[in-house]
């Protein structure tokens, strides 16, 4: 998987390319974790290029939510496609985490 | 669907999960699965297959485990073979569904998963191995 990382007003992008299973989530996790430790409270994931989740990706999403919300910043999950959604959904995650359809949505949101 | 069973065996690394996927892929496309159905087995073989790495061993040796996917006439049948130690998903308790961040629980999330996706789950303790049997049906809808 490829993570291309930018700052954009602040807010840190994350943009996933790949696979994000349980080969490739503790790299992920160990990115999101620097920024949040290098203080960033805004986070936005994009999902656009992703084509596969599994429970240990979701695992890191969930774990980094939870981090941003004790920092009482904010995360965005964006452009997800439908069998990536799907992945929430059957998990019941797409109940309480910030999905929104767009890049825009989730730039919006801030 | 009378097309011939597949087999595959996979060394217990998680480095392996693209090998599982690639095969997945490759034969699934063969006998002409839709790819929302080769996702999901793809998915739960992954999350069975990343259990068994996580949890099944006490040694650090290597290991094999062997998929095999038959097609039948109106479900797929996937049998995972592995010798690590006895477990069962199918009587393991499921995550309750999350509620919130805060109380969300991530325990058993791939057993979840697995049980959601698939139709059928049987399990057999045969010796000094582990037979898992999943099956999921195959829609008629395109």
């Amino acid at each position: 998987m490829e993570i291309n990382e930018e700052i954009q007003n602040g807010i840190n992008i994350f943009k996933l390319n790949g696979r994000l299973d349980s080969n490739t989530s503790q790299g992920f996790e160990k990115q999101v974790f620097q920024a949040i430790s290098d203080g960033s409270k805004s986070m936005i994931i994009d999902f656009k290029d992703l084509d596969y989740i599994s429970s240990a990706g979701l695992r890191v999403i969930l774990k980094a939510t939870k981090a941003i919300k004790r920092e009482d910043g904010q995360i965005m999950l964006c452009s997800m496609q439908d069998y990536v959604k799907e992945v929430f959904e059957i998990a019941g995650f797409d109940s309480f985490l910030p999905i929104v359809g767009t890049m825009d949505d989730a730039l919006n949101a801030f | 669907m009378a097309k011939k069973e597949y087999s595959f065996e996979l060394k217990s690394s998680l480095s392996e999960l693209d090998t599982l996927c690639q095969n997945v892929e490759m034969y699934g496309k063969k006998i002409g699965l839709s790819k929302k159905f080769i996702f999901e087995i793809n998915l739960a073989l992954d999350e069975l297959f990343t259990n068994i790495i996580s949890y099944g061993y006490e040694d650090n040796s290597e290991h094999i485990i062997k998929i095999t996917i038959t097609p039948n006439k109106d479900e797929l049948c996937l049998c995972i073979e592995d010798d690590g130690v006895p477990f069962n998903p199918s009587e393991f308790e499921s995550a309750d569904i999350a509620c919130s961040v805060e109380n969300c629980r991530i325990g058993g999330l791939g057993i979840h998963i697995i049980k959601k996706l698939m139709d059928e789950i049987c399990y057999q303790r045969c010796g000094s191995k582990n037979l898992l049997t999943l099956k999921k049906k195959l829609s008629r809808k395109k």
